[in-house]
């Protein structure tokens, strides 16, 4: 049973993919997307989704998502674009990078990775390593203003892990 | 109604791309001034979600906006937004994997305030 909602999933994220990609609702194009999706979520079904494919379907983890990426894009982002063109432009280059420790608390593979490309996504922050024993990234920042993994958790991946949590986990 | 909406959506499409050439220029410069790679990255991310990114979206925008492509202009549209979310996927796992290549192959971190991955794990 599971297999088969995982195989839908798939199926139908590919699909819309597809159809947007494309742009067009004709015939061809709808068989085409078909064939396609069918083929490729036949073989990496099982490769993409391995634990509780309802996810997917769930409409209010879809919201959250879409919430996410508007205030990623249109708040987080560029309050962290203005502080790195700050310190390019800056005569002197006020830098003082550093790799610190940054504790997560969450679950499943896909939180983490999210979590981490978010991370790397803003500039000013890049994770260099990720310890899933210890449950930490080492990430290198360009302004070190603590060395504490409670101060830069606070400081770096709170809000990403608040939202992520209802997204992925 | 919809040519004041269709305005809108030119300008804000115009302004972001404006703001996304700015972004790859202050980045190439950064690129240049910053002292070592890893602190280089950063720059090139500015030079990535900013100067990648947002200008697709941007192009989405103009895209809607523009109706004398008439059909095509869906076209347009659906193709640079696939493609600012599939750069937006992706430019992370590359810085990410260029960092952890280089600094497993000792490229130096100086100048630095701290480096805790080399004390917790060394540099092997």
């Amino acid at each position: 049973m599971s297999r088969i909602l995982s195989f839908l999933a798939t199926f139908l994220l590919l699909f819309v993919v597809f159809i947007i990609a494309s742009a067009s609702i004709s015939p061809m194009d709808i068989v085409l997307g078909l064939i396609t999706s069918v083929i490729v979520a036949a073989f990496s079904s099982t490769l993409l989704i391995k634990e509780a494919p309802t996810k997917v379907f769930n409409v209010i983890r879809w919201a959250w998502a879409i919430a996410y990426f508007f205030y990623y894009f249109l708040i987080i982002e560029p309050k962290c674009h203005w502080d790195v063109v700050k310190r390019i432009l800056h005569p002197k280059m006020p830098i003082k990078p550093g790799i610190v420790r940054v504790p997560y608390d969450v679950k499943s593979d896909y939180t983490i990775t999210a979590v981490a490309c978010s991370i790397t996504n803003t500039p000013g922050t890049v994770v260099v390593d990720v310890d899933e024993e210890g449950k930490k990234y080492y990430v290198h920042w360009i302004d070190v203003k603590a060395t504490d993994p409670k101060v830069c958790h606070e400081m770096i991946s709170k809000t990403f892990e608040k939202y992520l949590r209802r997204v992925f986990d | 109604m919809w040519e004041v909406v269709n305005q809108l959506f030119l300008y804000i499409g115009m302004a972001l791309i404006v703001v996304g050439a700015l972004c790859d220029l202050i980045g190439a410069l950064g690129l240049l001034r910053f002292p070592n790679f890893f602190v280089r990255i950063h720059a090139a991310t500015v030079g990535v979600i900013g100067g990648a990114v947002y200008p697709l979206f941007g192009l989405t925008l103009i895209a809607f906006a523009c109706d004398f492509l008439g059909y095509w202009r869906w076209l347009f549209a659906s193709g640079s937004f696939i493609t600012a979310i599939i750069i937006m996927f992706t430019a992370p796992a590359g810085s990410h994997a260029l960092a952890r290549g280089s600094h497993r192959g000792r490229v130096p971190v100086e100048p630095k305030v701290c480096d805790f991955l080399e004390e917790d794990k060394g540099r092997s």
